[in-house]
């Protein structure tokens, strides 16, 4: 078994990893001190899923936006279930770290001026999302992946599989990854380690992520007894292209894109989100740039009502862009017209998009404090895979993406500090636990037993759409959780068809599959637990329709255990600034 | 740990012939070949001029030769050929720029077939009104 | 459900020093990429078939493969465009590791030779520089490169000679060199000068041809030569 020592493991070659690499790098040059920064990432880090993200990311600019309006659309979008002290950090750090971007190069659009330019957003009072085009994240994660090279501190182990954290008496002492090119494992001595891996959207079967979304890191931190914290509020994007689920940005209707029904009917109008906005003049916070979960939840009653259109098997409805003409669309949308062309053969300059919601982002996570540490010393979170406690019960767009980059700042030079006054954890204590993975791995490789992993993968998600979807009842989680509890106990019965070591991608996704069973049975647990509706969870149980202050104004917490059932804690919410009130918009949150 | 070597594919000889592209590539680079036979027959030109008579009798037969006809309009066609992809490639290597605005590559692309043209327009004038 | 013949060369290592061929047949209708063929592949039919893949989306530059003996995105190609068998080789001018996947290596190494990120030495880090559209138009294309590695698989220069930058190191270090804000060109110039820079390339031009983001590499790489061409000049003078 070999091993080798850095101070900081970072788990994840995405924006948060890359932005936490960089942070720790920098803070130790600033301390004065020599830290090995050690990056693993089981794809190359610009295969990372930052790379899709498309509309943009928010933090306070124009002279007329204020950090309090930010403020407060972000808690009003959360439902109130935002960690108002840690939004309040977000919205104060958002604008400095694009800034930051902007020094490392990042292509970001410009007025004429040569100043930035921002887009509406939907949740959004007013314009504050910078954008790159419609490929923001893209740009975001090449400008950090190549600023990375720029320090010889930072090293990376590409293609590097992460199985689980190391611990020695209770504090994080490392982790243990597979080498995917050769099969063989490795210890990785740390004094911290940040998980930076990215949400679960693969528990779904319809969903815009990636197939390396599988909540790997969630997985791992939960195992070894740090909570999953509102894991029940998934997020269903609007538009997403019919077959594929792939992303048709939030941007598309920032710059004025119209959602109709089949009939041509803005039908946005009828749930509290009007009156309509004339053509061409979209109004932050109404129609069209309402939030997410609003919006799905709306396509959901069109559906029922029967006045989705059809585009292949698929129920749609269409977002219309074509009055903005080509040059426009070419100009800030082009990797749309780019998508819409190649994968349904519209154009959009001509026709209207037929698009459906589709699961896109993990609002829950692994639990951390404000400074991304979670309940296990030295072990960090950041992106998507935290729950820092800022999207609540839903996520505002362009949020995301400023996120990982305050917080994965933050998790990088808190991890840094807490190396520079720790000591490497005893080696001897280490080997059982690598001698425990390397035990499992091969007997994994060599299962032969009655399942398959594809089998169980498609079961899972399946039981996912159906029971935790947009709308959801007692009923149908009730059936999602135990479909997952009985495909638990199947997938001790898998058998593998590729026994091989070097690039065994089926290993891996069998590997994968497990983490996401142990994350969906949270998600699950969680959901049926919370009875109420609220952002993302809406429940058409009888009376469980509105939201609970009095019994629900709390963070779910799921805990796992080895040997019985998951187990769910409820924890309260900070809302020291702004008291829960009536979230509205459309002209019913007039004023908000 | 280092990976294995894995297998390593070796670019073969005819490697240019598996390929459209390539082979189109490698005719815009054979066109070199017709264009030094026919420098070299300027060359000899000038040379037997400076010979005497007899030396550019005999090298005014050599070019009345339909051999030499055909391949000296084979470097015609050659000349061409590479000033036709060179044109195209043009804008590309040097984008122009008037005022913050490029020049579409089309009009560069006929810019230069306009100095052709204009050469040949002057070619032509310069040699008919000498004959 | 019509169906299609994929043929895919397969290289198991740890069974065999060589490559071999093997067919399958996949159902597929009009909107079946070559992607969505080999997750059927392995899923339903073989789960030792290995390669990359995952945004799906064309963007995240993990799943080239050669398709009919051209470089492609397995996501961005479909059944539809190819009548008969379809061949499905590993990118070419790379090692093999097994069956689609190469080893990217030396793709990285020449990426991080060109020095790509902004090399500027003011430190007022608050504010944001300025750059007017126009500024930003000059160097925009050369930035949208996924890191697919397709253009070097059409590079026969790259082929003959992995030491050969190739053409996205190149343009990475073009769109550097191009950004108003950027100050490193003199740095870069080095690595471009060189033999293995941007003198290798003869404008063959198929990697712009193969690129699925328009990116244009053969453009970058040739306006390089230009910038190469005026740096040696200036040397020379210097001297």
């Amino acid at each position: 078994m070999q091993h080798q020592d850095a101070d900081i493991v970072i788990v994840g070659g995405g924006g948060a990893g890359l932005r936490a690499a960089i942070a720790a790098a920098e803070h130790a040059r600033k301390e004065g001190i020599e830290q090995r920064i050690l990056m693993l990432s089981k794809v190359y880090p610009m295969r990372s899923h930052t790379v899709a993200a498309e509309g943009g990311a928010a933090a306070v600019t124009s002279e007329e936006d204020t950090l309090e309006a930010h403020f407060e659309d972000t808690v009003a979008g959360s439902d109130w279930l935002a960690e108002q002290g840690v939004v309040d950090y977000f919205i104060r750090h958002a604008h400095r770290e694009l800034v930051q971007l902007e020094r490392w190069g990042c292509p970001w659009s410009r007025k004429p001026d040569g100043s930035i330019q921002v887009r509406r957003f939907g949740g959004m009072k007013t314009a504050r999302t910078w954008f790159a085009a419609d490929k923001t994240g893209f740009h975001i994660l090449h400008t950090l992946f190549q600023t990375s090279l720029k320090y010889p501190e930072i090293e990376r182990l590409d293609e590097y599989f992460v199985l689980d954290v190391a611990t020695v008496g209770g504090e994080v002492a490392g982790v243990i990854a597979l080498q995917v090119a050769t099969g063989e494992l490795i210890a990785l001595r740390a004094k911290s380690v940040i998980i930076a891996t990215g949400g679960a959207g693969r528990l779904f079967q319809f969903n815009t992520n990636a197939g390396i979304v599988t909540g790997d890191g969630m997985a791992m931190a939960f195992r070894h007894g740090v909570a999953l914290r509102d894991m029940e509020f998934v997020q269903y994007h609007p538009t997403g292209l019919p077959g594929t689920g792939i992303l048709i940005t939030e941007a598309c209707r920032g710059e004025g894109g119209l959602l109709l029904n089949k009939d041509g009917y803005r039908y946005l109008q009828d749930y509290g989100l009007g009156p309509e906005t004339p053509l061409g003049e979209p109004k932050n916070k109404y129609m069209e740039l309402g939030p997410r979960d609003k919006l799905s939840q709306a396509f959901w009653q069109e559906q029922k009502a029967g006045r989705t259109g059809k585009f292949a098997d698929s129920d749609v409805v269409y977002l219309d862009l074509r009055h903005l003409g080509k040059a426009y669309l070419h100009e800030r949308l082009p990797f749309i017209c780019e998508l819409a062309q190649a994968y349904i053969n519209v154009d959009p300059v001509t026709e209207p998009i037929p698009i459906r919601p589709a699961v896109h982002y993990t609002m829950g996570g692994i639990e951390t404090d404000a400074q991304c540490e979670t309940s296990l010393k030295g072990l960090y979170a950041a992106g998507e895979c935290a729950s820092v406690g800022l999207h609540g019960a839903n996520r505002l767009g362009s949020n995301s993406l400023s996120e990982l980059l305050v917080f994965g700042r933050l998790a990088g030079e808190q991890a840094s500090q807490r190396a520079t006054a720790t000591a490497y954890a005893d080696i001897e204590s280490l080997q059982q636990q690598v001698q425990d993975q390397e035990k499992q791995v091969a007997r994994l490789r060599e299962a032969n037993g009655s399942e398959t992993w594809v089998g169980l993968k498609r079961e899972m998600v399946q039981a996912m759409e159906d029971g935790c979807g947009i709308y959801r009842d007692e009923q149908g989680m009730q059936r999602a959780l135990d479909t997952i509890r009985e495909l638990k106990s199947r997938y001790q019965d898998i058998k593998l068809s590729d026994r091989s070591r070097i690039y065994n991608t089926e290993l891996l996704q069998c590997i994968e599959l497990g983490f996401g069973l142990d994350i969906a049975e949270a998600t699950c647990l969680a959901a049926l637990g919370r009875r109420e509706s609220r952002g993302a969870h809406q429940r058409l149980d009888e009376g469980l329709q509105e939201r609970d202050d009095i019994n629900f104004l709390q963070h779910s917490l799921v805990f796992f255990n080895v040997d019985a059932p998951a187990q769910l804690r409820w924890q309260d919410v900070d809302t020291r600034f702004s008291a829960p009130a009536v979230r509205a918009y459309g002209d019913a949150g007039k004023g908000a | 740990m280092a990976k294995h070597v894995g297998y390593f594919p070796e670019l073969k000889r005819n490697w240019w012939l598996k390929n459209r592209y390539f082979t189109l590539y490698m005719v815009r680079e054979a066109t070199v070949l017709p264009l030094v036979f026919f420098i070299a027959c300027l060359l000899a030109g000038l040379y037997s001029l400076l010979q005497g008579q007899q030396s550019f009798q005999g090298w005014l037969q050599f070019m009345q030769n339909p051999i030499t006809i055909v391949i000296n309009l084979l470097a015609l066609v050659a000349s061409l050929f590479h000033a036709a992809t060179f044109f195209t490639l043009f804008p590309r290597v040097m984008p122009l720029r008037v005022g913050g605005k490029a020049i579409p590559a089309k009009w560069i692309i006929l810019g230069q077939w306009f100095g052709v043209l204009l050469v040949m327009v002057l070619f032509a004038w310069v040699f008919g009104r000498g004959v | 459900m019509t169906t299609k013949r994929l043929s895919i060369q397969r290289y198991l290592p740890e069974q065999s020093k060589t490559p071999f061929w093997q067919e399958f047949e996949v159902p597929f209708d009009d909107s079946t990429s070559i992607l969505e063929a080999l997750n059927h592949i392995k899923e339903d039919m073989d789960g030792s078939l290995s390669y990359r893949w995952s945004c799906r989306m064309a963007i995240c530059g993990s799943c080239g493969v050669m398709v009919n003996g051209e470089p492609k995105l397995g996501c961005k190609s479909f059944l539809r465009e190819y009548p008969g068998t379809i061949s499905i080789e590993p990118l070419a001018h790379f090692p093999v590791q097994k069956d689609l996947i190469i080893d990217m290596e030396i793709f990285l190494e020449h990426l991080a030779a060109v020095q790509p990120y902004l090399i500027n030495d003011s430190q007022d880090s608050n504010q944001t520089h300025k750059q007017t559209p126009a500024q930003l138009a000059k160097y925009l294309t050369f930035s949208d490169c996924i890191n697919c590695g397709l253009c070097y698989s059409a590079c026969p220069q790259f082929g003959l000679n992995p030491e050969f930058l190739g053409p996205a190191a190149l343009t990475l270090a073009h769109r550097y060199n191009l950004d108003s804000r950027d100050q490193g060109k003199a740095q870069r110039m080095v690595q471009l000068n060189r033999e293995e820079g941007v003198w290798t390339c003869t404008f063959v031009g198929y990697c712009s041809e193969v690129c699925p983001k328009s990116v244009d590499p053969a453009a970058a790489v040739n306006q390089g030569k230009v910038e190469s061409a005026k740096d040696l000049l200036i040397n020379l003078f210097k001297r």
